[in-house]
């Protein structure tokens, strides 16, 4: 009953976000997928034509990275403040603050599928990879949309804590893109750097999700989404802890 | 006072303590902290906590038909005790034992998405407020049409003074009458409660509810609202009891404060 009440606020909210942000306009929703569409342009250039990658279906390799990454650093770091942008509704009545951030993922799931459907699917679908690996995209996308959940819940209320988090994360981003493997794989990192990538949680999220488009062996597929798994698991023990031990100073703070 | 005291507990505080932890450093950000932990690393590392108590062993029932004013001078507590009451925060020592519904509002001018309009807020609102109503329609409707915004509820909320926010919302709030009503400086500062025709709305709502907690720093809106006044002072309950008893008391102090 309680997360019933919860899931009716997330969902009007979101849908209500949704309408301000676009309006219901054509322009709105393609403005939307063109922040994807011009990472993926961009990034395809350099890696594949200018750096000359040897990965095979390329540029499916890239965007079965791009696009979770995308949803990962964007989801956060819009999520991160949003506490402190909403502080007079928080403090005017009894609202569950988890709602706004509930809402705020949704809000960029709902943005992430449609770019996965737009530009990910036509790739995947015209190349000779098994489409019926696809039934399982839905398991894969419960740790993807938990474990986001859970960084974004705790950097939220960090930042009501540390108001530079917000800033912090911005630049925090721009360096976890060059060492998550999202444009080169994991086997490109010289053993004596892999344990960059290995203590990187975003790498054993996005992991999954590419595997299941790209690799035609599904390589370790399910070793790699019980990894995604365990993340999602531990994001959201710590989200607990942190909404624990951060409650009452919360409202004082804001 | 008298008609009061053998009703029904609706809510019952037992030897309630908030504390906050006192920070040594003023911490803004991630920055001041590694800046004291760079430059006093000891003491920023064995430094033991100390507290600031804000509710100090506090307890009184609340009882069916009262219409508690809590009064006390800033920083006595009195914000913190509502926060607690309504769920928002946790009392690390003591209890709170109620299974009444609980309505708190500490500000009326308040939007949820400021960019949409005063309608779609107005959903919004009462979505966050009565989450366990399927259709708000009807609900939401009777508060649009009471609260005479007119052409004004098509508009960005934005664009809304304070008082016409004050209005919706309230409107709102009262649409649904609730247990407990819990109301934190409400009207300070808005005239609209003197508006006759809200100020008669919120004041049978009021007395509908089960019971109610007022705070306000207008004795006049104390005297008009409540039944009984229980006064703080630094995160204890002094006084309960008589209305213009507590008035008396608490006028005492803060002639003394000043």
């Amino acid at each position: 009953m309680a997360f019933k009440m919860f899931w009716v606020q997330v969902s009007d909210l979101t849908l209500a976000s949704i309408k301000s942000r676009y309006r219901r306009t054509f322009a709105g929703f393609i403005w939307v997928i063109l922040n994807p569409l011009l990472m993926f342009g961009v990034q395809s250039l350099v890696f594949k034509k200018f750096l000359k990658l040897q990965i095979p279906e390329y540029y499916l390799y890239l965007l079965g990275g791009l696009l979770p990454w995308i949803f990962i650093s964007q989801t956060i770091q819009m999520g991160t403040p949003v506490f402190i942008s909403q502080a007079h509704l928080l403090k005017s009545f009894k609202i569950n603050p988890l709602v706004l951030i509930a809402s705020q993922v949704l809000d960029n799931f709902i943005n992430f599928l449609a770019s996965f459907a737009i530009i990910l699917l036509p790739f995947f679908l015209f190349s000779d990879r098994e489409a019926l690996n696809l039934i399982y995209m839905p398991l894969v996308l419960i740790p993807l949309l938990v474990a986001t959940m859970g960084f974004t819940i705790s950097l939220s209320l960090l930042n009501v804590f540390y108001r530079d988090i917000n800033f912090i994360m911005g630049f925090v981003f721009s360096l976890l893109f060059f060492i998550t493997p999202i444009f080169y794989p994991r086997g490109f990192v010289p053993s004596d750097w892999q344990w960059m990538v290995d203590w990187n949680p975003f790498t054993y999220l996005i992991e999954p999700f590419r595997t299941l488009l790209w690799d035609p062996t599904m390589g370790n597929f399910w070793i790699k989404y019980l990894n995604s798994l365990g993340i999602a698991t531990l994001s959201c023990l710590f989200a607990g802890y942190t909404w624990h031990r951060r409650r009452n100073g919360f409202y004082r703070k804001l | 006072m008298a008609s009061t005291e053998n009703s029904e507990v609706l809510m019952s505080v037992q030897n309630l303590k908030v504390h906050f932890e006192i920070e040594h450093f003023q911490h803004q950000g991630i920055r001041d902290v590694f800046i004291s932990a760079f430059t006093h690393p000891v003491e920023y590392l064995f430094k033991q906590p100390e507290y600031l108590y804000v509710i100090d062993n506090v307890s009184f029932d609340l009882r069916r038909g009262m219409r508690l004013g809590i009064l006390g001078v800033n920083g006595s507590g009195k914000t913190t005790l509502c926060r607690c009451l309504a769920g928002m925060m946790r009392a690390q020592q003591g209890k709170i034992i109620s299974s009444s519904e609980i309505r708190a509002i500490f500000d009326t001018g308040t939007g949820v998405l400021h960019e949409l309009t005063g309608r779609e807020n107005a959903f919004l609102l009462a979505r966050m407020f009565f989450p366990e109503v399927k259709d708000l329609k009807p609900l939401v409707n009777e508060a649009i049409a009471f609260s005479e915004l007119g052409h004004f509820i098509d508009v960005p909320f934005r664009q809304y003074s304070k008082g016409m926010q004050s209005r919706l919302l309230l409107s709102l709030i009262s649409a649904k009458v609730t247990d407990i009503l819990i109301l934190d400086e409400v009207f300070d500062g808005a005239d609209i409660f003197f508006q006759e025709k809200l100020a008669n709305r919120m004041k049978a709502f009021i007395e509908k509810a089960g019971a109610t907690i007022f705070i306000s720093h207008s004795l006049d809106q104390i005297r008009k609202v409540c039944n009984q006044i229980a006064v703080m002072d630094r995160g204890k309950i002094i006084f309960n009891g008589d209305l213009e008893e507590g008035i008396k008391i608490y006028i005492e102090m803060e002639k003394r404060a000043f």
